[in-house]
């Protein structure tokens, strides 16, 4: 990774450019999901949501917290929730990087473990995230049409 | 990251409580609300955090390097008072800001955005609570002749009018002064926060990290209301404007430059360890944030107005609304947010009582730049007392009756007269000289 990127807290003036890196990448405009996914996080830990950036550019941001008692986990977990790499940096080890200041929050803030939900089609997150260390859990995702 | 908590002297601390009852009085809805709005999160509590594990070591200054004092007792007389009097001016604020927050809290327009602000108001009210608990736990006998109570008594007595700063002296005249003033004046106390994160007084230190991270909330609680807001402007709602907006950009931009302290000053602080830069370069930091801010919120503008326009073409209709300041896409120039000039309606500082216009033009005629300051304003706000003092003084500088200095020092503020008691109503507006000598030592 070039040496000029650095790692920090996100922060309401990231709202932008996270919403045009989701934009990027899904090809729709979401001002408003984004403004209240970001306040979410700031509100409850503003330490552990990450950017990466460089030259005052945003290259990616990963969104996560620490919280127990989800799915009869009582014991504190990190969650990595959502990432998101500019296609235009990609390679340069963005999401390693955010991940890694990511994990490191998590360990300060007593978290034993981490953990996060990928679509089984997205052969690129699994891969990303196998390399980081993870591995599949007996927790299963199920889901039923209503 | 780990705190550790504590609260104040019972009696302190019951009186921060009945102050929370007679300021604070949707506290209550706020409890109610909070498995709603904030479910999950941990619930609101009245104490003091500090943080532990923070650098030992003085951060700046010429006492670098050497252990951060954890009494005031240690710190040099010089030291101690800037401090105390930055503590007493950093608590003013965050009662100040519950009292005019709440004049307002009943007209916002969504429960979310109320909820929100309530929520703000409560971690201020905590914010608080951490300064008096600075100033109640240690011993400041060697540069102050106040007791303890003395020092509650005193912040727990300010109005709105009376407290250190100016930007806290100035009714709220609706929720936009709510919305502004969480993303313009909640960013200056963001400002202030990290400088004194480094602070050479361990306990000042130790308190900003809780603070900051309740900090990051308050200014999301008023950028993302003001988003919203400029999406609804775009799209014609008629009970908000980009124009109105603006104004109420204009009316808390020019106070909050002011809260730095003088462009000329803040070395001193940075000398005795206390902060790490001087008050010139923590403003223009501030300033470029807020051109952000407000660059964003023209996006956002743009694209809810045309949102047949790609990202890319947008930027680049924004860029030529600026730069060529012609019409884009149906869009006017007049349109679009802009951030005041520095010398824009100032009273304190360098650019105190200059005649400067929003975007740096320059006036000569004191009535002709009255005028202008009408257009520029809200309406709301022109018929406070705030702006007539401000214009009497003005006319009287521009008259050469006075010195831009003496009228930075002769605004009136509102005092509590003949007791500190909760219920009195003996408030005035006088001109008192200590008040304006502990703001500049506060922002030294």
């Amino acid at each position: 990774m070039s040496d000029s990127v650095t790692i920090r807290p996100a922060n309401e003036l990231d709202l932008d450019a996270i919403i045009a890196i989701d934009e990027k990448l899904s090809g729709q405009y979401r001002p408003d999901i984004w403004e209240r996914r970001l306040t979410y996080y700031l509100r409850r830990d503003p330490d552990s949501s990450v950017v990466a950036e460089a030259d005052g550019e945003l290259l990616g941001f990963m969104l996560g917290e620490v919280r127990s008692g989800e799915f009869g986990q009582e014991e504190a977990t990190g969650w990595i929730e959502v990432v998101g790499v500019d296609p235009d940096h990609r390679g340069r080890s963005v999401g390693r990087e955010l991940a890694s200041a990511m994990l490191d929050h998590f360990r300060r803030r007593g978290a034993a473990k981490v953990r996060t939900f990928v679509d089984a089609e997205r052969e690129d997150l699994s891969a990303f995230f196998a390399s980081l260390g993870f591995q599949p859990a007996t927790l299963r995702p199920l889901v039923m049409a209503l | 990251m780990r705190t550790r908590s504590t609260t104040l002297p019972k009696h302190f601390h019951d009186a921060v409580v009945r102050w929370r009852d007679t300021y604070l009085t949707d506290f209550p809805f706020l409890m109610e609300s909070w498995d709603k709005y904030f479910p999950n999160d941990r619930r609101f509590e009245l104490c003091a955090y500090r943080e532990v594990g923070i650098c030992n070591e003085i951060e700046c200054g010429e006492h670098k390097g050497q252990p951060k004092r954890t009494v005031a007792a240690d710190l040099s007389s010089e030291q101690a008072h800037h401090l105390l009097s930055a503590i007493k001016a950093q608590a003013s604020t965050e009662f100040g800001s519950i009292q005019q927050h709440r004049e307002v809290l009943a007209r916002a327009p969504e429960e979310e955005e109320q909820v929100w602000i309530l929520r703000m108001m409560a971690e201020e009210l905590r914010h608080g609570y951490q300064m008096l608990h600075l100033l109640v736990e240690d011993d400041w006998s060697s540069v102050s002749q106040q007791s303890s109570a003395d020092f509650v008594e005193e912040i727990l007595s300010m109005t709105t009018g009376s407290h250190v700063l100016g930007a806290f002296n100035i009714a709220f005249d609706s929720f936009l002064d709510s919305i502004v003033f969480c993303a313009m004046i909640d960013r200056v106390g963001k400002y202030q926060l990290t400088l004194q994160g480094v602070s050479a007084y361990k306990p000042m230190a130790e308190s900003m990290p809780p603070m900051l991270r309740e900090e990051a909330f308050h200014l999301a609680a008023g950028v993302v209301p003001l988003r919203r807001w400029v999406q609804q402007a775009a799209a014609g709602e008629p009970y908000v404007s980009m124009a109105a907006l603006q104004h109420t950009l204009n009316k808390w931009i020019s106070r909050a430059v002011e809260m730095f302290g003088d462009e000329r000053g803040g070395a001193s602080n940075v000398r005795m360890g206390l902060k790490p830069i001087k008050n010139s370069e923590a403003q223009a930091q501030y300033y470029a944030e807020v051109e952000k801010v407000v660059r964003d919120l023209n996006l956002r503008y743009v694209r809810a107005k045309r949102p047949e326009l790609s990202r890319v073409e947008a930027e680049a209709a924004l860029e030529a609304l600026h730069k060529e300041g012609t019409v884009q896409h149906g869009i006017q120039p007049e349109e679009l947010l802009r951030v005041p000039h520095l010398g824009f309606f100032r009273r304190r500082g360098m650019a105190a009582f200059t005649m400067v216009g929003a975007q740096g033009e320059t006036f000569e005629d004191v009535e002709e730049y009255l005028r202008y300051l009408c257009r520029n304003l809200p309406e709301a706000y022109l018929a406070g007392r705030d702006f007539k003092d401000y214009t009497l003084a003005l006319r009287k500088v521009a008259a050469g009756e006075m010195t831009a200095e003496e009228a930075s020092r002769q605004m009136p503020a509102l005092r509590r007269v003949g007791g500190a008691c909760q219920c009195s109503r003996a408030v005035r507006w006088v001109r008192d000289e200590p008040a304006v000598k502990l703001e500049s030592q506060a922002q030294a």
